[in-house]
């Protein structure tokens, strides 16, 4: 094979790889992509962001229909064909990633099939189909991903599932235990819930989501108070016997043995370097084993960077992408640093939840001074055209500065709604600047609005006797 | 306590330089005055000395970083380094085993707060250095959490880079290609937001010198690509040349250029040097026609005073200097360097040819001190040791003059009727014709030549 030298060759084809190849190929460079797969889309779009939503939207049409009757329109009890429901999330899997394959040859970004490591700093042995063949490049993009972590002891198997088996929704069983209440866990619970599965939720800690605002997980906890069979928190899976039926023992809070036909371990993602070669490099990881990157996600090879899961929290597709093109860009020569401020964070159950920004945990964690306002939904009326007043908008302020610091959403598409509060945090923005922004009515959008004028006392749906200056 | 050793002031025009070398470890004891780090900036590379004494807790920086006035370089447990300061030391690298992203975090918070603080800030370093041990502790599983949050870069050299920063992010980008540090702007929108005018601002309000370097970048960008017509090397500038390009890019600017040409007739000095090139070489100096030159030219700006001036355009003022101090060109392997000789008018040329000898070296090897370049009023630039017929120096912004000397050469002089060989000097003068006018200069230059011809005649009109 002749020997070909690329500018830059991006190893992994998830969000974060295909988006720094297209913009290296953009920029004008000769750019490869690698991934086993036929066409690019990673975690992502094979067995993560992409297949989830498309089945959360199934089960949230399912609610919503059930729902409708109070309204005074009824439907027959849905009925739900997995086979189909599989079959329509598979598509649209297969469209997206088709389009994404299409995307690369009209960049001329050559798509190379097989699993890389590096054997060099400037080389790659690709393998494919047991054939390999040996890659030369200028610069490398590390974009490997992550993969499900998985309890030391406890093998996945067809019963004992991992989000991505999880995901190909091989059946809807009976009872379903899902281990860790972060938001995958939550998530595809929620789709098997949905689809008719009883399912329990077991965690560590003494919250779901760990991490997030307890009062923004509480208006998705009390939303979905019957979702679930059981919620046991802080309590541990301590072993996991027996093949048809599995037999659970928890240590904890809720001690026992359970019994449940399959198990969805959700317990974490890990980083994804093993079998990379990078011992043939100075690449560095982490004692998490996140591989160690600058500001321009440049490893510690420096013709080698790393971006996405692989290099480092929040675990997220968009965080990936956006280090993938700064990476792209750094490597052209341009003057440019991943400095976020705010990345957003969205769970997808229903009610969503997002966040950006500072949260008020980390606020107080880490003694930052804040002032917190809120909105509760019931004074929404958008919220209420909807049936769905069980929502909460609040704002994080710097208490002298009033500069918008963190904004965290529970309810119907707040997903859709946070990304104002992460242009609002990026451009530093002050409380009045969403005060004084019309905002359309009627949407949920104005409930961003109103907390703020909250802030000052005059939120026109709220009334509160006016607060004293300090 | 601990105490935050900071990079102090080394010239009156450099704010910033790049770290060429950090010169203790983390576990070291200084005292005060040693050396930390070397600096290069603005024409030299300079070492920078401690201002207290102790033990080195952490350092800041790293090689190769760019570091302005004011910056923590490293902090110091100034305590007696008893057996308590030990303790902490060892808990202290435990933990920053432990938790290099947590630590992290909390210093960008810090930055977060001074944002919004900035007097607090001044207030007193050493207590937020303190609290920041405190919370190390009182946080440790948070930060444990936190660390788990952290997406940030995980390179050490950064760590102090990192925190709020009131800006969009076009206007963040729009300061990395300026080369404009977001940290040190301040912001003058809404709850201190920095605009893009607060960046712009900040660009055209360092120093003159800084501002060419944006208007060079943009030039710089608009470049063809040279390798579509064969190879090409690109490389970056060295501190040196750096501040070359951006004080002699300045100079030409502001600077309205005249030069003057003029030779001296020197064959009467030729012969007294070499016959006094013995005694002086006694006293350890090589004498030269440089030597000379700096002496010469320390009586001319005596005598033409205006030509020992600066130009304050802003307040239309003359500033005359009282004191005569002399730049001298001198070339190095690293490129062009200006170390100063201090009163040359009360020295004599023996003992400026010895000076010079030192300095010269002293230079050659890199180990000049800025105060050793600072505070010249007129400089002397003499490529004749290399050859040239002549050349239009530029003037050492903010001096008003510069001398050009190039190569002597024997040519025909037409003298008492006949063609006589003589060794004539060329000579050029530029000056800043805001200050000076071309005849003054022609009167400096003639003046200068004469002496050198024949001082006599000087003495007894007046004049050295
Ligand atoms: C169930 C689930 C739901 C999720 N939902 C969301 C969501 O809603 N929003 C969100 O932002 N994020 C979500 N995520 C996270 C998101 O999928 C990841 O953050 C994102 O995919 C990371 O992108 P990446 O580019 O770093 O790598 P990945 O998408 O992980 O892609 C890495 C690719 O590299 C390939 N690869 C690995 N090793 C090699 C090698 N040696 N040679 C060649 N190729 C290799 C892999 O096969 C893979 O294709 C979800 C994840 C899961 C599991």
């Amino acid at each position: 094979m002749a020997e070909q030298k690329y500018d830059v060759i991006v190893i992994g084809g998830g969000p974060g790889g295909y988006a720094a190849a297209f913009m290296a190929a953009d920029l004008g460079m000769q750019a490869a992509l690698v991934d086993p797969e036929e066409n690019p889309g990673g975690v992502c779009l094979y067995r993560g962001c992409i297949p989830s939503k498309a089945l959360l939207h199934v089960v949230k049409l399912k609610q919503e229909a059930l729902e409708a009757s109070e309204f005074g329109l009824s439907f027959d009890e849905p009925d739900i064909n997995v086979k189909k429901v599989r079959e329509w999330k598979n598509s649209v899997v297969q469209k997206l990633v088709g389009g994404l394959g299409q995307l690369s040859k009209k960049r001329k970004v050559e798509h190379i099939r097989g699993v890389a490591k590096f054997t060099d700093a400037n080389t790659l042995e690709v393998e494919h189909d047991g054939k390999s063949q040996e890659v030369s490049f200028e610069h490398a993009i590390i974009a490997t991903g992550s993969e499900p972590a998985s309890i030391p002891g406890l093998e996945f198997s067809k019963n004992i599932m991992s989000s991505a088996s999880a995901l190909d929704l091989p059946d809807v069983p009976d009872s379903l235990l899902v281990v860790g209440a972060g938001y995958i866990g939550l998530e595809i619970g929620s789709v098997y819930a949905g689809m008719g599965s009883k399912v329990s939720v077991v965690e560590m800690t003494d919250m779901l989501m760990p991490g997030a605002d307890r009062d923004l997980v509480d208006v998705f906890a009390k939303r979905n108070k019957e979702l679930f069979e059981e919620i046991m928190l802080e309590t541990k899976v301590a072993e996991i016997s027996g093949k048809r039926k599995l037999k659970v023992k928890l240590e904890g809070k809720h001690e026992g043995e359970y019994k449940f036909d399959k198990v969805l371990i959700a317990i974490g993602r890990k980083p994804r370097t093993k079998n990379l070669g990078l011992e043939n490099t100075q690449v560095e990881t982490d004692d998490k084993g996140f591989i160690k990157v600058n500001e321009q996600r440049q490893t510690a090879e420096s013709n080698i960077y790393a971006i996405g899961d692989v290099s480092g929290e929040p675990m997220l597709a968009h965080k990936a992408s956006h280090e993938g093109k700064i990476a792209a860009e750094a490597i052209a020569g341009g003057k440019v640093a991943y400095e976020p401020k705010a990345i957003p964070a969205v769970v997808y159950t229903d009610p969503e939840i997002a966040w950006c920004g500072i949260t008020e945990n980390e606020a107080k964690a880490q003694d930052i001074p804040i002032k917190v306002v809120k909105f509760p939904w019931a004074a929404s009326g958008r919220a209420a055209t909807l049936g769905r007043s069980d929502g909460l908008t609040k704002l994080i302020f710097d208490p002298d500065t009033e500069r918008i610091l963190g904004v965290g959403i529970a309810g119907k598409n707040a997903g859709d709604l946070i990304p104002e509060a992460v242009l609002a945090v990026e451009m530093a923005a002050v409380a009045k600047d969403f005060s004084l922004s019309i905002h359309p009515h009627p949407t949920l959008s104005e409930t961003i609005m109103e907390a703020a004028d909250v802030l000052y006392g005059q939120a026109t749906h709220i009334y509160r006797p006016k607060r004293k200056k300090k | 306590m601990a105490k935050e050793i900071k990079m102090p002031q080394i010239s009156e025009d450099a704010e910033s330089g790049t770290i060429v070398e950090v010169m203790v470890s983390e576990g070291d004891t200084i005292e005060e005055e040693q050396s930390i780090i070397a600096v290069e900036s603005d024409k030299a590379s300079v070492e920078v000395p401690a201002e207290a004494g102790g033990k080195v807790k952490e350092i800041k920086v790293s090689e190769g970083d760019e570091i302005n006035v004011g910056d923590v370089i490293l902090i110091l447990e100034a305590g007696e380094n008893g057996e308590d300061d030990q303790a902490e030391d060892e808990e202290q690298e435990e933990k920053e085993d432990e938790q290099p992203e947590g630590k992290k975090k909390e210093k960008a918070e810090e930055e977060e707060e001074d944002d919004g603080d900035t007097e607090a800030k001044e207030k007193d370093p050493k207590e937020e250095v303190d609290k920041d041990e405190v919370e190390d502790e009182e946080n440790e599983d948070a930060d444990r959490k936190e660390k788990d949050k952290e997406a940030e870069g995980k390179n050490k050299k950064e760590a102090n880079k990192k925190g709020e920063v009131p800006a969009a992010p076009s206007v963040r980008r729009m300061a990395r290609e300026m080369n404009v540090d977001i940290y040190a702007v301040k912001g003058t929108g809404p709850g201190e937001r920095i605009t893009a005018d607060d960046v712009k601002a900040a660009a055209d309000g360092k120093s003159g010198d800084q501002k060419k370097s944006a208007s060079e970048q943009s030039q710089e960008s608009s470049l063809p690509d040279f390798s579509q017509w064969g190879e090409i090397e690109r490389k970056k500038m060295s501190g040196i040349r750096k501040a070359t390009a951006k004080s002699m890019g300045n100079a030409w600017r502001t600077v309205p250029h005249v030069t003057q040409f003029d030779k001296a007739n020197i064959s009467t000095l030729q012969d007294f040097m070499e016959q006094y090139e013995a005694k002086a070489a006694k006293a350890g100096a090589k004498l030269t026609v440089t030597a000379v030159l700096v002496k010469l030219s320390a009586s001319a700006l005596r005598a033409f005073p205006k030509f020992n001036a600066s130009v304050d355009i802003e307040n239309q003022e003359i500033i005359y200097k009282k004191y005569i101090n002399i730049g001298v060109a001198v070339d190095t392997e690293n490129g062009l360097l200006v170390p100063v000789i201090r009163d040359a008018d009360r020295k004599s040329v023996t003992s400026i040819a010895l000076e010079l000898g030192e300095i010269a070296e002293k230079a050659r090897e890199g180990k000049l001190s800025m105060d050793e370049m600072k505070g010249g009023n007129f400089t002397v630039s003499n490529l004749g040791g290399i050859g040239g017929t002549n050349f239009t120096p530029i003037v050492y912004h903010p001096q008003v003059a510069i001398l050009g000397v190039s190569r002597n050469q024997i040519e025909p002089v037409y003298e008492d009727g006949e063609f006589k060989p003589k060794t004539m000097l060329p000579l050029s003068l530029s000056y800043d014709h805001r200050a000076i006018d071309g005849a003054e200069a022609a009167r400096f230059l003639r003046w200068m030549c004469q002496v050198m011809e024949d001082p006599f005649v000087m003495l007894m009109e007046g004049g050295i």
